[in-house]
């Protein structure tokens, strides 16, 4: 079963951006990595996914149902997104009384366990919570109403590294259970390095890649050499390539990489290299940089 | 619990805690027309119900609150309802408290207001109110109260404003006209939230 799939979405957002056929699909019981750049097109992928916003063309499934589907669907899937959606001046214990009457399978007790396994007192207001603690009480609000797919938008922009780590552990508690699944997106790589199955990278309101996370990452090598080094090759597509006077530094698919002769330095990229080079490479297809 | 009353209750949790600025501005009015309690039914109706009416929405464009309903297991159309069942209940609760307080305040100064001499008060406050959220809630449910608020809220309380006086509306000229108003308020209200929830499918 499919987590989500998202099959040729098309959705204009303003004249100068648009999501155009975004295609991909998570098995259930998996983490992905959505990753991209500021203003690539993963906020409104998420939006669009959760039937938050319409799509001009294209299929969005979810847990097994089209998008926008039926409104029980809602109570399966948990929202954390970057900015808080509470009322500053409730309390953490009112934010339950609140949204109890909503979910069908929702957990008190758990609730109260995850706040205190958090460290958040019941008394505290939303307002007076820091972004670590309010994200932290957006994910016990997920997990309180039983959802079998958390959806996480930038959940650890701004967030200390003692505080992303708790993050990534709290998910891997998550996804104990074989049918949990998350979607999770992304600039900061490293948070995937730990717990990403899949990957899609998205770039310019495109999916340039997604698939398993090894199987990304096969997909592109960095290359390094000498300002001269990279002048007499054709056909090589360089992604993103960062020009200083000691040389370039490129990624190339895995491929392309292999016709490079012995001068270039040849190396296995990290997700953020990838991520990186993707991001600073033009944003509309056609006007590539190829090695001549 | 139907979804429409539970997306109520999540209104008043909303507004709740601002409930002292709400008390202060009912005491404020009661103060005001402690002398004449016969009109303290119509003042409520007209200055602080649309208020309370149009709460949620302010909290709601400071909040975010858009994608808390947006994400909640319920349909669209039943947070839109929502607002017209908090405005109605709300509407209920004020002019029920200032009847009570304004009858209190006839029998210590000796004045004849029993609650049968409520009637044309009730009647004209619910016609006004209905006028006037009928007008203000698909505004805002449209576009929002950063967006909406000034045409929202303004414009209403205007044109019910010039109604009145232009109507030469007061507590004695409307007596033969109870039901028609009756009836006003109610078709107001039930046509604004019909347009209210096709206004909201276009957001």
């Amino acid at each position: 079963m499919l987590a989500f799939a998202l099959r040729g979405v098309n959705s204009t957002v303003s004249q100068g951006f648009a999501l155009r056929e975004v295609s991909f699909e998570l098995p259930a019981g998996y983490v992905m990595g959505l990753i991209g750049a500021n203003g690539a097109g993963k906020t409104t992928t998420i939006r669009s996914l959760l039937g938050m916003r319409g799509v001009d063309s294209g299929e969005i499934e979810l847990l097994g149902h089209p998008v926008p589907g039926p409104v029980a669907l809602r109570q399966d899937v948990g929202v954390v997104l970057d900015r808080g959606y509470l009322v500053g001046d409730w309390r953490l214990a009112e934010v339950e009384r609140t949204l109890r009457p909503f979910y069908d399978r929702w957990d008190a007790a758990r609730y109260r366990e995850l706040l205190d396994g958090f460290g958040l007192d019941p008394r505290a207001k939303v307002k007076d919570l820091s972004r670590g603690m309010a994200m932290k009480l957006m994910i016990a609000v997920a997990l309180s109403h039983g959802a079998r797919l958390l959806v996480l938008d930038e959940p650890t922009s701004g967030l200390d590294p003692v505080a992303r780590d708790e993050l990534v552990g709290i998910l891997g508690d998550f996804l104990l259970d074989e049918g949990h699944s998350v979607l999770f997106s992304t600039h900061i790589t490293a948070d995937l390095d730990r717990i990403g199955d899949y990957l899609t990278l998205m770039h310019g309101g495109r999916v340039v890649h997604t698939g398993p996370k090894d199987e990304v990452l096969a997909s592109y090598r960095i290359v390094r050499a000498g300002p001269e080094e990279l002048t007499d090759l054709v056909g090589i597509e360089l992604i993103g390539p960062r020009r200083t006077p000691a040389g370039v530094a490129a990624l190339v698919r895995t491929e392309e990489a292999e016709l490079l002769g012995r001068a270039v330095l040849v190396e296995p990229p990290t997700l953020e290299e990838i991520a990186v080079h993707i991001g600073a490479s033009p944003a509309r297809p056609g006007r590539r940089e190829v090695a001549v | 619990m139907s979804a429409v009353a539970r997306v109520a209750v999540l209104h008043l949790r909303t507004v709740a805690p601002y409930r002292a600025q709400g008390l202060m501005v009912f005491g404020l009015i009661v103060l005001v027309l402690a002398r004449t309690p016969a009109g303290l039914v119509p003042a409520l109706a007209l200055l602080l119900a649309p208020m309370l009416a149009v709460h949620p929405f302010v909290i709601a464009d400071k909040a975010g609150l858009d994608v808390l309903h947006a994400v909640l297991p319920v349909p669209r159309r039943a947070v839109v309802l929502a607002y017209y069942a908090w405005a109605l209940a709300s509407f209920l609760a004020l002019v029920t408290a200032g009847a009570a307080v304004a009858v209190l305040l006839a029998q210590l100064q000796g004045q004849a207001l029993d609650p049968a001499s409520l009637a044309t008060p009730l009647t004209l406050s619910w016609a006004l109110f209905g006028v006037n959220i009928a007008i203000q809630l698909p505004l805002l449910v449209r576009f929002g109260y950063a967006r909406a608020s000034v045409l929202g809220t303004t414009v209403p309380f205007a044109l019910v404003m010039i109604a009145v006086v232009r109507l030469h509306l007061t507590l004695g000229s409307v007596q033969s006209w109870l039901p028609l108003f009756w009836v006003l308020g109610a078709v107001a209200v039930a046509g604004s939230a019909a347009v209210a929830v096709r206004l909201r499918g276009l957001r």
